[in-house]
């Protein structure tokens, strides 16, 4: 190898960087410059050697079982989800897929939806495509795949999910984020659905994650919202750790973890704008992403998103989280525009002024005080973070104070919820982990591709995680991703479902026995139907709790819509406020607690 | 499947092209950088933009620069510019020191250190320090940096002007950068 003295190396050096000026677009160099491929891997912390992976078999025998998981006694435990190779060689095969919890029969009985992921050989029509699957929950934890009759199986690369009834015709439709096209699924309201993507103008090409309906325009009708990820072309692939070390292939700097090989991105690949979709008179959709402002020109690698009133002006705004790059948080002018305030608002970093690889979103007010607060998971070596709602769209990092820091290190975060567990009326939280890389397991680094669950506590404001049993739920590992809160079984209790990653997926069945007096809360509006953005106000004593209608958010997931409430103690509802999507507000008298509750805008409580 | 060129290679058919244009890009510099203003300033918008390189050689390969993280300033009638480049391309030991690019075209000093006008690499690390590279990768000085706790939000990069020197910042740690 020949090599340079430092002088002429310094002197190359300033070269480049001169040429590379932006004002030197006439000076361009006669010979032709072998571009530079642009790969990378996730920067984290610095190296550190481990005595135990602190990320799986982490129990306590003293702890009260939470969880129970009931997988395999339900009809979801013969789910199988495969998102490429086991080697996990490149991005597209590692963050799939979502999960969504909703009542697509109107029965009253949630079920269950799940997106698989697929592999390169089958986009290529050279393998059977692997298959996502609706079940319908038929009560006492009986689930029935009816994912043919529905007509729902996706068969192409899934990651999001989001639900919204975007017809108002009373029966819950689903968007589909895939790479390569998504699906609209039209729910019918006869058990089927129908792709109309193409005929309605939402088959969004590329990269889709995270979606989320809203009606950003007050005009009753669901808009949509798609983040973009990455820009992947299938037939000029980044390079592989599988590449390493045959001829033509990358040299062993290219895309490391911790000086091991690991596929690459989502740093160095190039990313994808975001698309709003506004829903037009005529039930078709068009693209106003450029115009509304929240086009993602700088084209972060966006995760999860959610519709929700950030300031409580009445307009809808939007938070993005993007892998590796500032989250966005766009506030709603009025005007069919948005504005970005991600930085001046404090949500874009973290306290340290970091950018994070933001994966989830959990949405709610964990510390009652009305307003909306959100907490997003990160990769490992890096801390999840809470972002507490000040007022005045201004957000502060608290992830410390609240006891969300250190114990989230090891850990590379998914799907999050806020769930009230123990119907205490404080919300809890609820984190899925997994880790991208499967060669963390042959070294002690401290983690582990398999990762628990956590679950906190809320405290009055302040995180307790929550013991693990062993051999129960939260004792146990897996490859996480996506995950849906709702109450499966009717029993007051939250339960869980959890898609892992090329594995069965995990079925939470809530049973901590010391647990408070609930209400279920179901909205329908004159518009959107759905209530999506609708806000509820319960008051029991002194607490008043906040819950919002939010579609998608999570990760790539969707929650039951129908609105929990912990009453702890409490056996009378004081209070109890609705502030619908589409204006107006409205008092609502509930007799009597422990039982879920249908209420129409105008019309009251069908109790 | 993308095959990548060996990196030599790479590098040397990348460093002759650069020399053949640099004596006419120099000139061309020098003519288009508004260097008569005296204001000392953080450059913002379009000024900033101008001066940020959109990618930077250092040791072996080129980055990507982050214009996100980027920053400028105008001290004494002379720039300093810096920004993070995307460095996942790096071997994870480069990566521990090197953040970024830093360029000045007059003589300054950081942190009560003297340096050359030159373009550099620089990184802050987890020590409290402040290092400054040399394209190869050589440190050429290192000092300490201060921790701004009250500092309302930090930025990955920022600059701000104090009266007529400049902080550095990356998040809540700078530097103060000073006219020789």
């Amino acid at each position: 190898m020949k090599s340079f003295s430092p002088q002429r190396r310094l002197s190359f050096g300033l070269v480049a960087v001169l040429l590379s000026f932006s004002l030197l677009p006439a000076q361009t160099p006669q010979k032709k410059v072998e571009p530079q491929k642009p790969v990378g891997g996730v920067s984290t912390g610095a190296p550190a050697t481990y005595t135990s992976r602190r990320t799986v078999g982490i129990t306590d025998p003293n702890a009260p079982v939470v969880f129970e998981d009931v997988t395999d006694k339900t009809a979801l435990g013969s789910f199988r989800h495969r998102s490429g190779g086991v080697a996990k060689d490149y991005i597209f095969e590692t963050p799939s897929g979502g999960v969504a919890i909703f009542d697509y029969d109107g029965d009253g009985r949630p079920d269950v939806y799940l997106l698989n992921g697929s592999t390169v050989a089958a986009t290529q029509g050279k393998e059977k495509a692997p298959r996502a699957a609706l079940y319908r929950n038929l009560g006492n934890w009986k689930f029935e795949d009816v994912t043919d009759k529905a007509g729902v199986a996706n068969e192409r690369w899934g990651f999001g999910v989001a639900v919204g009834d975007y017809d108002n015709d009373g029966y819950a439709d689903m968007y589909v984020g895939n790479f390569g096209v998504s699906r609209l699924y039209h729910n019918n309201g006869n058990g089927t659905f129908t792709d109309v993507a193409e005929k309605l103008h939402v088959a969004r090409r590329g990269w889709s994650t995270g979606a989320s309906w809203g009606d950003y325009d007050g005009d009753g009708r669901l808009d949509l919202f798609v983040p973009g990820y990455v820009q992947i072309d299938l037939n000029n692939l980044p390079p592989s750790p599988s590449e390493v070390g045959k001829d033509g292939g990358v040299s062993q700097n290219f895309c490391q973890f911790r000086g091991v090989p690991v596929m690459c991105g989502p740093r160095g690949l190039p990313g994808e704008g975001d698309t709003l979709y506004h829903q037009k008179a005529d039930g078709t959709f068009e693209d106003v992403s450029v115009k509304a402002g929240v086009n993602d020109p700088e084209k972060y690698y966006g995760f999860s998103s959610a519709f929700v009133h950030v300031d409580d002006d009445k307009l809808l705004d939007l938070i993005v989280v993007n892998d590796s790059t500032p989250n966005q948080l766009y506030i709603n002018k009025g005007n069919g525009t948005f504005e970005e305030i991600g930085y001046p608002s404090g949500v874009a970093l973290n306290e340290n002024g970091r950018e994070q690889a933001g994966m989830g979103l959990a949405v709610g007010d964990y510390d009652n005080d009305g307003r909306v607060d959100f907490h997003i998971t990160n990769f490992s070596d890096d801390s999840n973070v809470l972002y507490h709602n000040d007022g005045e769209t201004n957000f502060t990092d608290v992830t410390f104070q609240a006891g969300l820091g250190e114990v989230s290190i090891p850990f590379l975060g998914w799907g999050t919820s806020f769930i009230d567990f123990d119907n205490d009326g404080w919300l809890d939280l609820f984190v899925v982990n997994g880790h991208v890389y499967p060669v963390v397991d042959a070294h002690q680094w401290g983690t582990s591709y398999a990762q628990q669950a956590l679950l906190f506590r809320n405290l009055n404001g302040k995180f307790e995680r929550v013991g693990a049993p062993p051999g129960t739920a939260l004792a146990m590992a897996w490859p996480g991703r996506g995950l849906a809160v709702g109450d499966l079984d009717d029993d007051g209790r939250l339960d869980l479902v959890i898609n892992n990653l090329d594995s069965k997926p995990a079925v939470l069945r809530n049973v901590a026995a010391a647990t408070g007096h609930w209400l279920g809360v179901r909205l329908i509006g004159k518009g959107p139907r759905d209530a999506i953005g609708s806000i509820a106000y319960l008051t029991t004593g002194k607490i008043r709790q906040r819950q919002d209608v939010v579609s998608g958010a999570v990760y790539c997931s969707q929650n039951d819509m129908t609105l929990h409430f912990g009453l702890g103690a409490a056996t009378k509802i004081d209070k109890l406020e609705i502030t619908w999507a589409g204006g107006g507000t409205e008092l609502v008298d509930v007799t009597g607690v422990d039982k879920t509750i249908t209420i129409t805008q105008g019309k009251g409580a069908k109790q | 499947m993308c095959a990548m060129k060996p990196r030599q290679t790479t590098l040397i058919t990348v460093l002759a092209s650069l020399l053949v244009a640099a004596s006419a890009v120099v000139p061309t510099l020098a003519q288009k950088v508004p260097d008569v203003q005296a204001t000392e300033q953080v450059l913002t918008g379009a000024d900033l933009t101008r001066v940020v390189p959109t990618s930077f050689y250092f040791q072996g390969q080129a980055a990507p620069t982050q214009m996100r993280n980027s920053a400028a300033a105008r001290i004494d009638n002379h720039h300093v510019v810096a920004g993070m480049v995307d460095t996942s391309g790096y071997s994870a030991e480069i990566r521990a020191r090197y953040q970024g690019f830093f360029i000045t075209d007059g003589a300054i000093t950081v942190g009560g250190e003297s340096l050359p006008i030159g373009a550099y690499g620089f990184g802050f690390t987890n020590d409290g320090k402040f290092n400054i590279l040399d394209l190869g990768n050589n440190q050429v000085l290192s000092v300490s940096t201060t921790n701004d706790k009250a500092l309302r939000r930090p930025r990955p990069l920022m600059m701000t002007m104090e009266g007529r020197t400049v902080r550095l910042y990356a998040g809540r740690d700078y530097v103060v950068i000073a006219p020789k």
